[in-house]
């Protein structure tokens, strides 16, 4: 049988309404999801849902933190929910699921539409955000001076007395 | 079983048809001690008037202006139950959900908040069926805990102790809308209580894609990702992350095309003057265990 690994990178209300839209497209497929620890008894409620791997860490889904259990594992495609329309925002979980071995990978957005997205798109989409990164670290840089040296002073300004 | 009384407190503004349904549903809750508390954000929808009309068990109190969260407090003031529940306007706990709150919080002192499990609405058949399906079954585990980190819960349903919550001073007025459930949760760890989700203790909500199609998620949960940093965490920390949320607020401007995110880190440092005797930083190992996802306030936009 087919299988379809689901990452949990939106809330499980989202979730909810997503899951019916994906369960239409794969009426016959077995589906996994993958989620933090905190999200494994609530994933585990759907009857949908036939297996639920944990992400075996606090912080969100990055490239530079695979899953072990799933190295070797191949999925026939791997959804992507993604909490807006376009995905903006959502590239660590797109990056992170090229540590995923699969056939095919799909976007699906907050209103449940279905679009492939190939490795090769995340990789460009990463290289032009690479651009942006770094002129936002150098902003981040040049403003981090000041907020380093003031807002120590702004903060205790504002701590409580008693 | 002991009964105490349970106050639910949730707040409305222009929400007609969501709190009529949401009120509806809470009448059919099987826990005999209920309290309702509405505090009407100033609708102009006839809300208040469908609220006195259908619903006169409901104790309802209206504002002048919308004023956020704060209404919240208000009714969180006005509440005389052992236990609060928390609530969105259109959002309401599953039948037995209030019972197997109040059998938790009775069996574990240092349990301070119940985390509800918040399901969407839509799905209200398909998931009240496997609570169906669950209540056959023997008594299981259902604490939806993780080893090594924390978890904040969300305003749609938990289930807090009322003292503790007058202790920690309510929710955060100051933030106007969202993150305010974060804050609390820093206080109420820094207390010494948990919070907790129950896979078996659950909440509906109507949770619609059109809800987050405005400016208002993504300003407001970036300028409190500020306030929440300088509020809570200790100053090492809080230096550190005020410079990654800036970074973020700088890539996500370049990212998406937009200024909104940086307007509202404007706002955050304009406002700082705003949390004059409200920063109390927490633990070292709160600061570092409870999960905030700091980049979600970029995920809300286009």
């Amino acid at each position: 049988m087919k299988e379809v690994l689901i990452i949990r990178s939106v809330s499980f209300q989202q979730l909810d309404l997503n899951l019916a839209a994906i369960k239409s497209q794969y009426p016959e497929w077995r589906l996994s999801v993958l989620t933090h620890e905190h999200g494994l008894l609530l994933a585990q409620k759907y009857q949908a849902i036939d297996r639920v791997y944990v992400y075996p860490f606090k912080e969100g889904f990055s490239y530079r933190r695979p899953v072990k259990e799933l190295r070797e594992k191949v999925f026939d495609t791997v959804i992507i929910p993604v909490a807006n329309l376009s995905g903006a925002g959502f590239l660590n979980v797109l990056f992170f699921s090229l540590t995923l071995k699969c056939k095919s990978r799909i976007i699906c957005n907050l209103v449940s539409e279905l679009r492939p997205v190939g490795p090769w798109q995340i990789i460009c989409h990463s290289v032009i955000n690479k651009v942006w990164s770094l002129i936002a670290l150098l902003l981040t840089l040049i403003l981090a001076i000041p907020v380093l040296l003031l807002l120590p002073f702004g903060l205790k300004r504002i701590e409580k007395t008693r | 079983m002991n009964y105490p009384l349970v106050s639910i407190v949730t707040i409305c503004w222009n929400r007609k048809a969501e709190i009529r349904e949401s009120l509806s549903r809470i009448r059919e809750i099987d826990y005999p001690n209920l309290e309702v508390i509405v505090v009407d954000n100033a609708s102009a929808d006839g809300t208040p008037e469908v609220i006195e009309a259908e619903f006169f068990e409901v104790k309802l109190i209206k504002m002048f202006k919308n004023i956020g969260i704060e209404a919240y407090n208000i009714g969180f003031k006005n509440a005389k139950g052992e236990y609060i529940v928390i609530l969105d306007d259109d959002s309401f706990p599953a039948k037995d959900s209030i019972t197997k709150m109040v059998d938790k919080f009775s069996n574990d002192t240092k349990l301070g908040v119940v985390a509800f499990d918040v399901r969407n609405f839509y799905n209200y058949d398909e998931v009240k069926k496997v609570e169906a399906d669950e209540a056959d079954l023997v008594k299981k585990e259902t604490a939806a805990v993780a080893e090594n980190y924390l978890m904040a819960f969300n305003g749609a349903g938990a289930g807090v102790r009322r003292e503790l919550l007058e202790k920690v001073g309510f929710y955060p007025e100051e933030f106007f809308l969202y993150w305010n459930e974060q804050d609390t949760a820093f206080r109420i760890l820094d207390q010494g209580y948990r919070v907790q989700f129950f896979s078996d203790v659950v909440a509906y909500h109507k949770y619609s894609p059109k809800n987050r199609s405005s400016w208002r998620a993504p300003f407001y949960y970036t300028r409190n990702s500020f306030w929440l940093i300088w509020k809570n965490y200790p100053l090492l920390l809080a230096l550190k992350l005020t410079i990654r949320q800036i970074y973020y607020c700088l890539y996500y401007s370049l990212e998406q095309k937009t200024f909104i995110y940086l307007k509202a880190m404007g706002a955050a440092f304009a406002g700082l003057s705003r949390l004059q005797g409200r920063r109390k930083p927490v633990a070292n190992n709160i600061a570092c265990n409870l999960r905030i996802p700091f980049n979600s306030p970029f995920t809300f936009f286009h």
